[in-house]
């Protein structure tokens, strides 16, 4: 113990004696380098801008059937595909490629609402106007024979509606957005304007007189309306003044009005929604 | 080659991730989504790209409060850490997955309809590879 004390007493003269001359620190760089940065950083370096800057949108648009899912889950007991108008759309035209693309998109939209309760005979129909469809829009051989492949099992019954569905989620959220369609980059933006269209009329159209904000969550979706927007205006849509690109824009440009509105959607605006995507939809 | 028709492939890779190309990685992630339908998942969208060391693919995706989420992934061999992080439009994180490994999984209930990036980076890839596939699917129940 004694000897702990000494020692330490010892050390301490040591340190006290500096012949009265400040102890110099350490020597030290004058601009200490910056540490190097971790191999793995935890977290990768993103801000809102770089973020924006770089993101793909293949994601971006829900799918019909989880607007469904939401909308039960937001207490609107209405079943979409009892909303369905019919439609008889010329899927064969060559010439205006812009209007075969959103009529497919409403096709597909429709098909898959009711592949649970249609009869075989309807979803044939609605498989052979989407071959068509995707053919005149240039979809490729594959997407075609899976198609083809789905028609023929359901025309056999050898393909259930559960599977059914599954295929056709995979068909409408994987498979289409990945085509080319010749290289034509708005084509796979105006499909799913087409089915994004016939999802905002059918939940307008599910909306409660007494509860008009009850599908806020599903009708204001600024980001899903700016992305069809710039597809939309893009150089080379049609401008013929009958062509379906400008109706489309001025009900895009309609929607997005409403989406950028802070307060809740009214009964007047939803009417103005159901008349918005009811003409754009008529006009196809 | 019919990508349906990888679904039946996609058995045999799936047990194995040692994948050469995004195809791959692909046709393994479709398969976890198609098991995932068992248990009431479905898919919004499937996709893939290719990422270095510390690099990010980004997606913008809209998510519906009452939904439930899920990002499922594949990576190709030579991936050691893959992160999903979820970030909302201001840069803030929403979730991440909090696992170590090629093949992360999120799974997110928002609390309100909005807009969101997934992130998919690539935290550490092992030693002498360059870049690896990543397959991201984006399910929902």
């Amino acid at each position: 113990m004694i000897r702990t004390w000494t020692l330490a007493a010892a050390l301490m003269m040591l340190a006290s004696c500096g012949g009265g001359e400040a102890e110099k620190p350490a020597e030290t760089p004058e601009t200490p380098e910056a540490p190097a940065p971790p191999a793995n950083p935890e977290l990768p370096a993103l801000d809102a801008a770089s973020l924006a800057a770089s993101a793909e949108s293949i994601a971006l648009v829900p799918s019909i059937v989880e607007t469904q899912k939401a909308l039960n889950a937001a207490g609107i007991e209405a079943t979409l595909a009892e909303k369905i108008v019919e439609r008889n759309f010329d899927l064969a035209s060559k010439e205006d490629l812009d209007r075969v693309a959103v009529r497919t998109g409403v096709i597909l939209a429709d098909m898959l609402l009711t592949i649970k309760t249609a009869e075989d005979a309807e979803l044939i129909a609605k498989l052979d106007g989407l071959n068509t469809g995707l053919s005149q829009l240039g979809g490729g051989a594959d997407i075609q024979s899976t198609i083809s492949d789905m028609k023929e099992r359901l025309g056999v019954k050898a393909l259930t509606r559960d599977e059914m569905l599954q295929e056709a989620d995979e068909l409408s959220g994987a498979l289409i957005p990945e085509l080319e369609f010749n290289g034509r980059k708005r084509t796979v933006p105006l499909i799913q304007a087409g089915s994004w269209l016939e999802g905002a009329n059918l939940v307008a159209k599910s909306v409660p007189d007494d509860n008009p904000s009850a599908a806020d969550g599903m009708l204001k979706q600024p980001a899903v309306v700016d992305y069809f927007i710039k597809y939309v205006k893009e150089e080379g849509s049609d401008k013929a003044p009958d062509g379906v690109g400008e109706k489309l824009l001025e009900s895009l440009n309609t929607l997005k009005g409403l989406c950028d509105k802070a307060e809740p959607l009214t009964k007047e605006d939803i009417a103005t929604i159901i008349k918005t995507t009811d003409d754009v939809l008529a006009l196809l | 080659m019919n990508k349906l028709l990888l679904c039946g492939l996609a058995a045999c890779l799936y047990a194995s991730p040692a994948f050469a190309d995004e195809a791959e990685a692909e046709a393994c992630v479709r398969q976890k989504v198609w098991d995932g339908y068992s248990e009431g998942w479905s898919i919004r969208t499937l996709t893939s790209s290719t990422l270095a060391t510390g690099s990010t693919q980004n997606y913008l995706v809209t998510l519906y409060k009452g939904n439930e989420y899920q990002v499922q992934t594949c990576s190709g061999a030579g991936a050691k850490n893959i992160d999903i992080l979820l970030y909302d439009l201001n840069g803030q994180i929403k979730a991440r997955d909090d696992a170590e490994g090629p093949d992360p999984v999120l799974t997110y209930k928002p609390d309100a309809t909005a807009t969101y990036y997934i992130v998919a980076y690539a935290r550490e890839l092992n030693a002498g590879t360059d870049k690896v596939p990543v397959a991201v699917a984006l399910t929902y129940r």
